[in-house]
């Protein structure tokens, strides 16, 4: 099997762009990948998009301002994990010696389909019972504050972290203040324990990354390992809170391919959707043990200049959550922290990076699917 | 009917009749409450593992694979967890609560609470009735 590695990146900015052509904001991230990478867009060989609100032929619709014609092209849709998908299989192809050079996109634009929250699915159970996302990550976080003693401050003190990181992310959709831990508490209830300043923004934005062999070139990163799972059943029998164990298989498949325990990892972006959900991914991952994931953001231990920085970029609380462009988006930023390139941003300890996307929702399933990516820089 | 969508926004996800949208098939659990004082969650069982499942129409037991069979499901259970939502989902206004519920010897459900408050974990709920084709469930 040959090596897969990202050999560039690159996004748009992240925010509300209701007047852009959703064509326009996967342009300028492919065009930013591109120019990373060196290459010339003919080198393509293959085109995997991953998106959730389209619009339908997405992916051919990007490709007409491209002049890359005739390469196969094809749409994944796994939720908020859907451009991690679609990185896990550009990364599978090349293994495998399927193509030579392949362009991943992520790319929603939410802001022309909501006004306000994600309407939930009416085909779903949940949804038609009018369960919104932040309730289903309420439902968790409430069962971890009867389990585990959860504080309301010690869910806060991921949003404090994650919005004080944002605030040297240039792209990001809120870098406008740094709230305090009671700031963040008196914010908005939305569904209880989350206040709105533990809810990440919908958004519009893209990313792309473009993913070859190895050719040799010292700014490209090895990808040591990329775990895909879908959903199992989430039910009366399971122990584990909803999105726990599916963050759990991927997270074990892909610490095993790259041979590294969790304490090798420098820095990670990860899917803080809700504060809570930080928490739970990173007890999954075997950052913590189980009902201590709590302790990590207040105790430093992953803030920006702590042992283990996760989501040095804001995250998806700062930089907002465009769902289909959020994986890209975490790769890009991880290769930039890897690269040592992070600017302002930049942590000190940048050998191995981790992205973890988890999308989810689907009624009596632990999510709909968890992709989980080891990065490095090459020895 | 005032809807969130925007004003005549199409929109991929299917929003459903609950937020101004066209219907869709209702796939939630259902209360049988035909039988004197004998009320009961409609689903399938398994008929080899037991794995109860409040979804119907499932081709085989996701468990096992062996094939499930038509069961009622006791009103009462546990409750898993429970939130109060404080925006306005759908047509639904805030504050409702909202709580999964371990139905005795049956699935989880999402019920809604009949008062909107958090419940401490392994709550004695009973489903009540239903609003608007929601379960509904009280201590």
């Amino acid at each position: 099997m040959s090596t897969a590695m990202v050999w560039g990146v690159g996004t748009s900015d992240y925010g509300l762009f209701p007047e852009r052509r959703v064509e326009s904001l996967a342009w300028e991230a492919v065009a930013e990948a591109v120019r990373d990478a060196g290459i010339t867009p003919g080198e393509i060989d293959a085109i995997v998009v991953g998106s959730v609100f389209g619009p339908p032929g997405v992916a051919t619709r990007v490709q007409r301002g491209l002049g890359i014609p005739g390469v196969p092209v094809w749409t994944v849709e796994n939720a908020c994990a859907s451009s991690t998908s679609a990185f896990h299989e550009a990364v599978e192809a090349v293994r495998f010696g399927r193509f030579g050079c392949v362009l991943v996109l992520g790319v929603d634009q939410m802001s022309t389909l909501f006004s306000g929250a994600i309407v939930p699915e009416a085909t779903d159970p949940e949804g038609a019972s009018s369960l919104p996302l932040p309730g289903l990550y309420a439902l968790a976080a409430q069962r971890y504050v009867g389990e585990f003693g959860v504080t309301p401050e010690q869910l806060a003190a991921v949003a404090v972290k994650n919005k004080r990181n944002g605030l040297d992310n240039p792209r990001a959709q809120l870098r406008t203040s740094a709230p305090t831990t009671e700031e963040v508490l008196a914010s908005r209830m939305i569904a209880e324990p989350l206040t709105m300043l533990q809810c990440c923004p919908t958004s519009d934005g893209a990313g792309a990354a473009i993913v070859g062999g190895d050719r040799g070139n010292r700014d490209d990163l090895l990808v040591e390992a990329s775990a895909m799972v879908s959903g199992a059943l989430w039910d009366h029998r399971s122990d584990d809170v909803w999105g726990y164990a599916s963050v759990a298989r991927a997270a074990e498949k892909a610490f095993a391919q790259a041979g590294r325990p969790p304490s090798e990892i420098d820095v990670m972006e990860v899917h803080d959707a809700f504060t809570i959900g930080e928490i739970l991914t990173l007890e999954a991952l075997g950052i913590a043990p189980r009902g201590k994931g709590a302790e990590l953001a207040p105790a430093g231990h992953t803030t920006r200049d702590g042992a283990q920085p996760v989501n040095p970029s804001g995250g998806l609380l700062s930089r907002g959550h465009p769902l289909g462009a959020t994986g890209t988006a975490q790769i890009a930023e991880v290769v930039w922290q890897l690269r040592g390139r992070a600017g302002p941003r930049q942590v000190a300890r940048h050998g191995v990076g981790l992205v973890e996307t988890m999308g989810g929702g689907a009624a009596g399933m632990d999510g709909n699917a968890c992709v989980v990516t080891i990065l490095s820089t090459q020895p | 009917m005032t809807s969130e969508l925007g004003v005549g926004r199409p929109t991929k996800r299917r929003p459903g009749a609950a937020v101004g949208g066209l219907p869709v098939a209702d796939s939630r659990p259902v209360l049988d409450r035909s039988d004197d004082g004998g009320d009961a969650v409609l689903g399938v069982r398994c008929t080899a593992c037991r794995y109860p499942a409040a979804q119907t129409g499932i081709p085989w037991c996701p468990a096992c694979y062996a094939p499930v069979a038509p069961e009622r499901f006791a009103v009462t259970g546990t409750a898993w967890s429970s939130t109060v939502v404080a925006i306005r989902v759908g047509q639904r206004r805030p504050p409702f609560g909202l709580a999964y519920l371990d139905l005795d010897d049956g699935p989880r459900v999402l019920v809604h609470l009949a008062e909107p408050a958090v419940v401490p974990i392994g709550t004695r709920l009973r489903i009540t009735g239903t609003d608007d084709g929601d379960l509904v469930a009280s201590a």
